[in-house]
């Protein structure tokens, strides 16, 4: 490849728009006649509506409708609706009223009458767990995946989980009954026999709301059958249909336009719960309707990472080799659905520590809390948190220093993980601890362990994250324009990580086409977008630059059928450069690329997208289908080989300053170093690595969820209170590094790296601040002044292992 | 006018809050009305009693109050007006630090009460409070005479007439309620002896205390106004120095007492055996 | 009625120009009238329906309350004067640098932009019970959902409770305390002063209210007296995040030291009690000594012997504790 656009800074083509104001978001959008929607927020954590009377709502000029469950399309149970007839925490929504403005909608709610029925409800998944304990459901207080009949699929079916008082007995252990599910390798026992050092703590993660910056506003209207929706999503093709079910109408018939997305941190993947509202409201009143979301309601319809409450028993070999892990997790899950959070903390932390011998148990209860779902690294960033210190912990007991100590315990490329023991596409933990090693000057930067000036004590931390960065099969699309011009259709959605533009520097690098001829397409599934991942899991790098490089690869060989046609000889006779296909032996014998677009168009049929490959998806055949005709085309699916999981894996480091006179804790230093192969984008890379580390050091130091448990009502509903951390929070100047291995299972080797950045960041701070105390271990997270200063002090906190929420 | 205040709870349901501060005003404007029309009438049923005869061996003065009812009384009093000022006047906008000494006087008052409840129970007389049936009818006598001049004059009472007994009954009643819900409150705020669970009842259980509380409190003010009243009026003077002193004279029990219904014996003034049961109502 | 939040409900706006028109417009409407200073306070119980007055008072037009002032004895800064300001005024960081210091720890730099200094000062209790419209003794009701024993209240008070828990929020009031400043206070009667320390209120007194201000009364203006001017300040401010916090405990101190000892001390901590709290225990016995470590260790000590932490908030005891210690040794420094 003559273009070395991997691995090169750019300006992604939509930062002027942004920078400028002109980018328009969710809640930009403007359509003739539009009209607004709000909702009715449940003043309870679980009730019943016994009747709604709107009557002098709807009598009010400019109230248009109200919408409730009965004017919902079928759906199940236990599916999370836009409105519901039954909230399972306090904030969701009972009715949505459309008005001429939100202040006539707000003022019209007030004039509706809801009668509501209290009903218990949980908060606590212990208590929830106990003989007489509430549930969080009328059924029970879990969901669990279960095969009904033989050879069938599995169900979703709520279940009560009550485990024996005695199981309780000891406050300052996790009660441990039987799990919903668990898996071994290699025998614990032996492990934990051959085991030097064995700790065994009870841990608790909390829960934290996503918060991305935009809230989930959402405007849609109805055009010749079609509904034009406007949502704040990360992914854009797959999101339509996700949604289709849920507002009734077929995947076809939605198009969906989102070119900016202000965040979602896994909390918008491929939808939003409101997004039905504004749809059925201008359903039912035939105008536009927009539905924005404010900070407050984002707390409530936005989504939360679920909290841990945790077992967990690791044993250490005098080498310091982690010989066994027995983890049991207790997933504080919301009120619907089966949170992956347990079940990646498993994986996670069996990928991390490559321990020998491993059990695994987890479950998952339901409370009357805001919904979760994925939190960039879910699982992985709690797990990752409440065993990194274990490892200082035996480092220090040990005698071991404690890059070395996470050296000694790295996977490598042949390394198995999980319960199935699989393999790895690739991984350069070692050469990324040694890059962050000294990248943070590891043995100057040791001096600064406990050191104390006045009332001032330093700490360093260092940890391992991993997780997921890709996955295979989709779908690229392109077209050579007779212009000249390559159009780049990505289907990935841009919610501020650029790699909905990354991932198509493949495709102009495949065809040695400068920056600046190419046009990326994104963010409007009316403008024909190639089948692609979600924008989750940090796959997209990953299985998208695949899929481009798939298309552009197949649209290379069209270049060169073409010119064989043309010019003669055989297409392998033909290479290309500088905007042209030509003979490898005679630069002159060519064309253009424009004018092989020209000849793709005359020849029609697989050249210029009448005719596509079978195996591409539906959604990129009708796309293709779309642009047919206008150009030379690529479409094709990845079909590359590979073999193992696709991880990418971040060593963090941070220094602390700790003031044992107020319990403050200042982030002084954080450097991050990254094995996620090739590095597409150093810029946005680097700010993916501060940006997650950011977000893990507000895990560390205070963001949280706090309710009050007599009411079961949240206080952490805005920025203020929720307590992200600021710009003062951070360092104002964080290195980052990386090894910048490429992945030999891609064609291009890029992993992502979305989320390994958070457990790093949040780890490192935990394991530096209990450096800075001498090695107190919390097993707790958030630290927060008070905790670091009741300790200081001997004084005892309010709190027991395992209290949450608070 | 509203009589209860209400309030929307962390859920959205409606709940009692306490009674509405202007039942305050009202209890002070029939307390008021009360001595002002009592003032406009009380001349027509001045010096209507004439002295019983006899009263020979009778000593000069009688004990009506002994040391222990007068003590009770005059705690209960000092308590019960510095509880009405601290419980009203912040709530009529006279700002100060009121709660702890009223919390601190209402547990005096709980504690005079109960010595008054023991020694009215081991050392006084039940009856001798009693409105009984006879009581009622003198008393609707007394009222038809008074106010319309028909009918006879009822006959004289014992030892406590029978507003005095009614007072004291309503007294006991606002009392009760008010140093009974008033110890319950005290778990709703910060004091040293009882733990501070707000939660201990239910909204609505707290709502009906918290309404109780001021029914006690706006029914004393307005017993307190016309007790304090009476008590001024110089007819009663005899039977206010009794709340002093402890004694009445000869002639004052003669003219105001039927011997017959108030056995005084041959009195021993320096004994403690009088009764003071009565003793909320003695100026009713 | 349901609970809606973020929707501001209809009111009438005035925009008086003259302090005078302003007073006459709280008188006018009484209980439904609201004075606008910065927003950052009102605006927040406007959009959650919380609060809902009928007339909104506009102060910010009022040319009267902007600006800072020399007088004879001292500065008179007026009411409205945005914190940054404050902040930045080349006299007021010269002479009293403490104020400066408090009202550059403000929150944010927007925040400080738009908020002001009497807004600060006036400015309601955070506590989320409260401000999430619970009906506790503050809005009216009869209980404290903060100080239950399962209760949120780790950033409550230790001291000065009164049924209710909520601490004073305000960064800028100890630091006035510290300087015995004077308010300046506009009623319907006139023009009054109190002290700064008198200022401010607490539950015992007046549940419902933070400052001695009646209604239908305005904060027109601080003066700072000449006598503190120049003197040695400590400010500081604990927080969870260090921006856009209030604080778990603050200090100030101001003092003078004469021949090696202490001739005169103010020392202040707020965020404590539901009022900023002056700590005259503890300035005694510095008063007249020199600043030592042990005397600054036994002030701190005597500074949180009545204490009355509650469940969640037993840290603000060492915290202000030490705080104090480090003042005094600062200051003295």
């Amino acid at each position: 490849m003559a273009r070395t656009y991997h691995g090169t800074d750019y300006t992604p083509p939509d930062l002027i728009a942004k920078v400028t104001g002109k980018a328009r978001y969710a809640e930009d959008w403007r359509a003739e006649g539009m009209i607004f929607a709000k909702c009715l927020l449940s003043p309870m954590p679980h009730c019943r509506v016994r009747s709604i009377d709107a009557s002098e709502a709807l009598a009010m000029d400019g109230v248009h409708a109200i919408l409730t469950e009965e004017d919902l399309p079928e759906h199940g149970p236990m599916q999370e609706t836009c409105v519901t007839n039954e909230p399972l925490f306090e904030g969701q929504a009972i009715l949505a009223v459309a008005a001429d403005s939100e202040t006539l909608c707000a003022d019209a709610i007030e004039k509706i009458k809801v009668d509501l029925e209290p009903l218990p409800f949980a908060l606590d998944p212990l208590q929830s767990l106990r003989e007489g304990g509430s549930n969080a459901r009328t059924d029970g207080n879990s969901i669990v995946r279960e095969v009904l009949e033989e050879g069938g699929r599995p169900q979703m079916l709520v279940k009560e989980t009550k485990w024996s008082d005695d199981l309780f007995a000891d406050a300052d252990r996790l009660p441990m009954g039987d799990p919903h599910a668990e898996w071994t390798f290699g025998d614990l026992d032996a492990g934990f026999e051959a085991a030097d050092v064995v700790y065994d703590v009870a841990m608790y993660h909390q829960n934290v709301t996503h918060h991305p910056l935009e809230p989930r506003s959402c405007m849609a209207y109805w055009q010749n059958g079609k509904v034009y929706v406007h949502p704040s999503v990360q992914s854009i093709p797959i999101t339509a249909g996700s949604i289709a079910g849920s507002i009734g109408v077929a995947p076809t018939d939605i198009v969906l336009i989102c070119e900016y997305c202000g965040g979602g941190f896994g909390s918008k993947i491929a939808g939003t719960v409101n997004i039905p509202v504004s749809v059925l409201l201008s359903k039912m009143t035939s105008r536009p309707v927009m539905h924005r979301i404010t900070r407050y309601e984002e707390n409530y319809m936005g989504r939360a990472r679920p909290g841990f409450q945790a077992q967990i028993k690791v044993g250490f070999r005098k080498d310091g080799r982690l010989v066994a892990l027995d983890l049991y997790v207790v997933q504080d899950n919301g009120p619907y659905g089966i949170q992956s959070d347990m079940g990646s903390a498993g994986t996670v932390a069996s990928l991390s520590y490559q321990p020998e011998n491993m059990r695994w148990r987890g479950v998952s209860v339901l409370t009357n809390t805001p919904p979760r779902s994925a939190q960039r690294a879910p699982g992985g960033s709690q797990v990752t948190t409440l065993i990194e210190p274990l490892l200082d912990r035996a480092a220090e007991e040990l005698g071991i220093d404690r890059f070395e100590m996470r050296k000694i315990n790295a996977p490598d490329s042949d390394s198995k993980f999980n319960a199935n023991q699989g393999g790895l596409t690739c991984a350069y933990v070692r050469e990324a601890i040694d890059k962050a090693k000294e990248l943070v000057d590891w043995d100057n930067a040791k001096a600064l362990s406990r050191k104390r000036e006045g009332s001032k004590v330093t700490g360093v931390g260092v940890a391992v994250s991993s997780y997921t960065a890709g996955n295979f099969g989709f779908d690229g699309l392109m077209v050579m324009k007779p212009s000249g011009t390559l159009t780049i259709h990505s289907g990935v959605g841009n919610l501020g990580t650029h790699s909905y533009s990354d991932v198509s520097r493949t495709a102009a690098e495949v065809l040695d086409m400068p920056w600046e001829n190419c046009e990326v397409i994104w963010g409007n599934t009316a403008k024909h977008l190639p089948w692609t991942c979600v924008q989750a899991g940090s796959m997209t790098t990953h299985s998208m630059t695949r899929a481009a490089h798939a298309a552009a690869t197949q649209l290379k060989e069209k270049l060169q059928q073409i010119a064989a046609k043309d010019l003669g000889g055989s297409p392998s006779d033909y290479t290309i450069g500088g905007e042209r296909v030509y003979h490898r032996s005679n630069r002159s014998r060519g064309m253009t690329y424009g004018k092989a677009a020209d000849r793709a168009i005359a020849l029609g049929g697989v050249f210029d997208g009448h005719e596509v490959a079978e195996d591409i998806n539906p959604v990129t055949k009708a796309s293709a289908a779309g642009r047919a005709g206008q150009g030379l085309m690529g479409a094709a699916r990845d079909n590359y080989e590979r073999a193992g999981s696709v991880y990418s894996f971040v060593i963090g480091y941070a220094a602390i300053e700790l003031d044992t006179d107020t319990g403050d804790v200042q982030v002084i230093d954080y450097a991050a170093v990254t094995d996620c192969g090739t590095v597409m984008n150093p810029r946005s890379l680097a700010a993916q690595l501060h940006g997650g580390g950011v977000q893990g050091m507000g895990m560390a130091l205070g963001q949280k969820w706090t309710f009050d448990p007599q009411w079961g009502v949240p206080f952490t509903h805005r920025f203020y209170s929720a307590r992200p951390p600021s710009i003062l929070d951070v360092p104002s100047v964080m290195k980052a590094g990386w090894v910048d291995e490429p992945d030999p299972h891609s064609p291009v080797g890029a992993k992502g790296i979305g989320e390994p950045p958070v457990g790093a960041g949040e780890a490192a701070v935990v394991c530096a601040i209990r450096d800075a105390l001498g090695g107190h271990d919390f097993n707790r997270t958030p630290v927060q002044p008070d905790m670091i200063l009741n300790v200081i002090e001997g004084r005892p906190d309010h709190y027991r292992p395992f209290t949450t929420h608070t | 006018m509203e009589l209860f205040q209400y309030a929307s709870n962390p859920w959205g349901q409606e709940v009692l809050v306490r009674i509405s501060w202007s039942l305050f005003w009202l209890a002070l404007g029939a307390g008021v009305l009360f001595v002002v029309g009592h003032l406009a009438l009380r001349g027509r049923w001045q010096g209507q009693h004439t002295a019983t005869a006899g009263g020979a061996g009778l000593p000069e003065k009688i004990e009506r109050h002994g040391m222990g009812a007068r003590l009770f009384h005059w705690v209960m009093a000092l308590s019960m007006l510095v509880l009405l000022i601290t419980g009203f006047l912040p709530q009529i906008g006279v700002q100060f630090s009121w709660l702890t000494l009223h919390w601190v006087f209402g547990l005096v008052l709980v504690v005079s009460i109960v010595f008054h409840m023991i020694h009215a129970t081991v050392v006084l007389s039940f009856s001798d409070i009693w409105v009984s049936g006879r009581d009622v009818k003198e008393w609707l006598q007394g009222l038809r005479h008074d106010l319309t001049g028909s009918g006879e004059a009822p006959p004289k009472p014992g030892k406590y007439p029978v507003d005095h007994k009614m007072f004291h009954h309503a007294a006991t009643v606002g009392g009760l309620a008010a140093i009974i819900t008033g110890v319950l409150m005290m778990f709703r705020i910060e004091d040293p002896i009882f733990p501070r669970d707000p939660y201990m009842y239910s909204d609505g259980t707290w709502g009906v205390i918290y309404v109780l509380h001021g029914i006690g409190g706006v029914l004393l003010v307005g017993l307190t106004i016309t007790h304090v009243y009476f008590a001024i009026l110089p007819e009663k003077r005899g039977i206010t120095r009794s709340m002093i002193k402890g004694w009445i004279t000869r002639d004052e029990f003669l003219e105001h007492h039927d011997p017959e219904r108030w056995d005084v014996g041959e009195g021993d003034a320096d004994t403690d055996a009088a009764p003071s049961a009565a003793a909320v109502s003695e100026q009713g | 009625m349901a609970t809606i939040r973020d929707m501001i409900p209809e009111f009438e706006l005035f925009q008086p120009q003259g302090l005078d028109d302003a007073v006459t417009l709280l008188e006018r409407y009484g209980e439904d009238a609201w004075p606008l200073a910065g927003g950052l306070d009102s605006f927040d119980w406007f959009k959650d329906r919380v609060k809902r007055p009928r007339a909104v008072i506009d102060l910010g037009a009022i040319e009267a309350l902007h600006g800072v002032r020399s007088t004879g004895d001292g500065l008179e800064i007026g009411a409205l004067t945005p914190l940054s300001e404050v902040a930045d005024n080349a006299e007021i960081r010269d002479k009293y640098g403490i104020l400066a210091q408090a009202a550059g720890l403000v929150a944010t730099p927007q925040i400080r932009n738009q908020g002001t200094l009497g807004g600060n000062l006036c400015q309601d209790t955070r506590c989320w019970y409260y401000r999430g419209g619970w009906p506790c003794y503050r809005a009216g009701g009869n209980i404290c959902y903060a100080d239950t024993p399962e209760s949120m209240n780790r950033e409550h008070c230790v001291f000065g409770a009164s049924r209710c828990v909520a601490v004073n929020p305000s960064d800028t009031a100890p630091a006035l305390l510290a300087l015995d400043a004077e308010m300046v206070l506009q009623g319907p009667g006139g023009q009054r002063t109190v002290a700064a320390e008198d200022f401010f209120i607490g539950p015992a007194v007046d549940i419902t209210r933070m400052t001695v201000l009646r209604p239908g009364e305005l904060l027109a203006a601080i003066r700072l007296p000449a006598s503190w001017a120049g003197a040695s300040f400590y400010f500081e401010k604990v927080r969870d995040r260090q921006s856009w916090d209030f604080a778990l405990v603050s200090v100030a101190t101001t003092m003078k030291i004469e021949g090696g000892s202490v001739s005169d001390i103010r020392l202040v901590a707020n965020s404590v009690a539901p009022y900023p709290m002056r700590l005259r225990e503890a300035e005694s016995q510095v008063r007249g000594s020199a600043v030592t470590e042990a005397v600054a260790q036994a002030a701190g000590d005597v500074a949180v012997v009545d204490a009355k932490p509650l469940h969640q908030n037993g840290f603000k005891v060492p915290l202000m504790r030490n705080l104090v210690r480090r003042a005094l040794t600062e200051a003295a420094a």
